[in-house]
């Protein structure tokens, strides 16, 4: 899949203060995960994104066009849902879409039946005439998302979307941004400091920290990548963990017969069970450890706070 | 009733051109305006002075009305000064609707942190300033210059004989006069709009500007002895401009309203330039402030 969003050495400064640190990467998938502590720079990364802060060097693109000179292009292709409480308390939230559709270029009538789809869609088709000063917080993320989406643009940046909500408007939220994601017309940006929430939605992790790329991970790949490390139920068999240490596996126990092991490139399983039916041990159970989101993010976390090798490339996980 | 799908789909019709994009914003914005029962009935309110002029414009030009309303005036009654009249007491009328409206369609934005919506759509910030301020300008041109110059063309149909080559300039200072009436004056609500969020605080800021400035100028003039703190005094800079253009002197015996020509019209202009250039920088300068919302 082509980058939908590029950075190269993308430096932002606030003041006297710099915010972002010269990332580099390529963003490609169709929901994209922006993690990262406080003050890591993820809501400074999205408005830059959106040309609202301008950087001091490096440049950052969407879609391969250079956002400060493309502005307005990309503007028109980009749905925002803001962090922040965000919409004019006296208008009907219909009223209130089709107006933000408008802005964006669509024509009235074309804008008003947009917004109407928009208010089904996120499941307020029927407070669509209430004020939105009457909704609810849940009601009002839905309807900022509603805002976000009703002009059909090419990519989604949702600040936070589940912030402040309750378990069963969360699931609700994270559904919706599921199927945007699912039909492959739209590209989602999520900035969020919950981990679940990313994991459930995200293909691609951008985890930043003090500004500069501490991951960026294709997260089934990066699962992928833990199938060699298994969890192991066996019954007692002695030599069994000493014949899987000699094939070079790394082996840990932890009594009761779970064993742990990290099967090195050229051990196939196939070698494991051939060598449990020569100690003629049972292996009860077997599991591969997928790696969470967490343990990305922490091990992100980790790497970061060591010296970084001279040479190394940021963004390396 | 409609029936909706509950599916996302991408939008491939057609876009309204890139330039008209702040005409949303004066549509609703004046929509919005006239929800208001109050404010349409003030607007009606501000045409009843035309009517006025215009019924008096008919009788200058007819015996028979003057004969009916027992009154006798010369045709020369129409002139630069009853043309200036006209708009003076339409720019109070037009203060009055944009002290009233102007405010509330900014500090709405504001209250609600929705700039950052506005703004994160293909529109600039200074078209969104133009665009809220179009709807200022809509209002007020439709109670001072446009019919200031059909009273213009009305006089002229009724005068004839060449009378409206003779005062082809008074259209001109008609049209120029309220622009820069209209100009300031919104700029000035827009302005006080975005620092105090609360729209009737606003509105009282505005009346505050107009009426407590010309007094802290005149103390200010009193207090250094000099003339110059009557640059504070807003709706005098604005009469020294307008009678300047309108071809109003000093030597002038009929010129007996106060305040006229009290500071030289150069001072004048770049009082009225200032207030303008202040305001709208003031209202970028926030606007870039507010693209950015933080929580």
């Amino acid at each position: 899949m082509a980058a939908i969003i590029e950075m190269q050495n993308l430096t932002v400064r606030l003041g006297n203060r710099i915010i972002l640190d010269r990332l580099n990467g390529a963003l490609s998938g169709h929901c994209i995960g922006l993690l990262g502590p406080n003050g890591s720079g993820k809501s400074t990364l999205i408005n830059t994104l959106l040309g609202f802060y301008e950087p001091i060097g490096g440049e950052a693109r969407i879609f391969g066009k250079e956002v400060q000179h493309h502005l307005r292009e990309l503007r028109a292709m980009i749905g925002f849902m803001p962090e922040s409480d965000a919409f004019i308390a006296d208008m009907s939230g219909v009223r209130f879409v089709r107006y933000m559709a408008e802005l964006s270029g669509l024509p009235g009538a074309e804008a008003m039946e947009r917004a109407h789809e928009a208010f089904f869609y996120v499941g307020l088709g029927e407070a669509r005439y209430r004020k939105l000063g009457t909704y609810s917080l849940g009601m009002k993320q839905l309807a900022k998302l509603a805002q976000a989406i009703a002009h059909g643009p090419r990519l989604v940046l949702l600040d936070e979307p589940t912030n402040g909500l309750d378990p069963e408007a969360r699931q609700r939220m994270l559904q919706l941004v599921r199927d945007i994601r699912d039909t492959g017309e739209v590209c989602v940006l999520i900035s969020s400091h919950l981990l679940r929430d990313v994991e459930e939605c995200c293909d691609q992790v951008l985890i930043l920290k003090e500004g500069r790329i501490a991951a960026l991970c294709n997260l089934e790949e990066e699962r992928k990548a833990n199938l060699k490390f298994l969890e192991l139920e066996v019954t007692q068999g002695n030599g069994f963990i000493d014949s899987v240490r000699a094939l070079g596996c790394e082996c840990a126990t932890f009594g009761a017969g779970r064993v742990r092991v990290v099967l090195p490139d050229n051990i196939d399983l196939r070698q494991i069970y051939r060598v449990a039916a020569q100690h003629e041990v049972q292996i009860r159970r077997m599991n591969y450890r997928r790696d969470t989101l967490e343990d990305i993010f922490l091990k992100a976390m980790a790497d970061h706070q060591q010296p970084t090798p001279a040479g190394s490339k940021n963004g390396g996980l | 009733m409609a029936v909706y799908k509950r599916t996302y789909k991408a939008y491939r019709g057609p876009l309204t051109p890139a330039w008209s994009r702040f005409t949303v914003l004066s549509r609703y914005g004046l929509k919005n305006l006239f929800d208001s029962r109050p404010f349409t009935a003030f607007t009606v309110l501000c045409f009843v002075p035309f009517m006025g002029w215009l019924i008096a414009t008919y009788v200058v030009h007819s015996t028979t009305a003057q004969l009916a309303f027992g009154i006798r005036l010369g045709a020369g009654v129409v002139g630069n000064m009853w043309f200036l009249g006209f708009l003076v007491t339409e720019a109070w009328m037009g203060f009055i609707l944009a002290a009233w409206g102007g405010p509330g369609m900014i500090t709405k934005d504001f209250a609600n942190h929705s700039v950052q919506l506005y703004l994160s759509r293909p529109l600039s910030r200074v078209e969104y300033l133009f665009g809220k301020a179009s709807v200022l300008f809509v209002l007020l041109s439709c109670i001072s210059w446009v019919p200031g110059l059909i009273l213009f063309f009305v006089q002229a149909g009724l005068e004839g004989h060449g009378w409206i080559w003779d005062n082809l300039w008074l259209a001109g200072a008609i049209f120029l006069s309220c622009l820069i009436g209209i100009a300031m004056v919104s700029l000035l609500s827009m302005a006080v709009a975005v620092w105090v969020k609360w729209r009737i605080a606003a509105t009282a800021l505005m009346f505050a500007v107009f009426f407590l400035f010309p007094a802290l100028g005149a103390v200010i003039s009193l207090i250094l002895r000099t003339r110059w703190g009557h640059l504070l005094n807003f709706p005098v800079m604005i009469m020294i401009i307008w009678g300047h253009l309108f071809r109003i002197t000093p030597a002038r015996p009929d010129v007996t309203q106060p305040g006229f020509f009290i500071v030289p019209v150069w001072a004048a202009w770049a009082s009225a330039l200032s207030v303008c250039a202040i305001c709208f920088w003031l209202l970028h300068r926030k606007l870039k402030a507010r693209e950015v919302e933080r929580s």
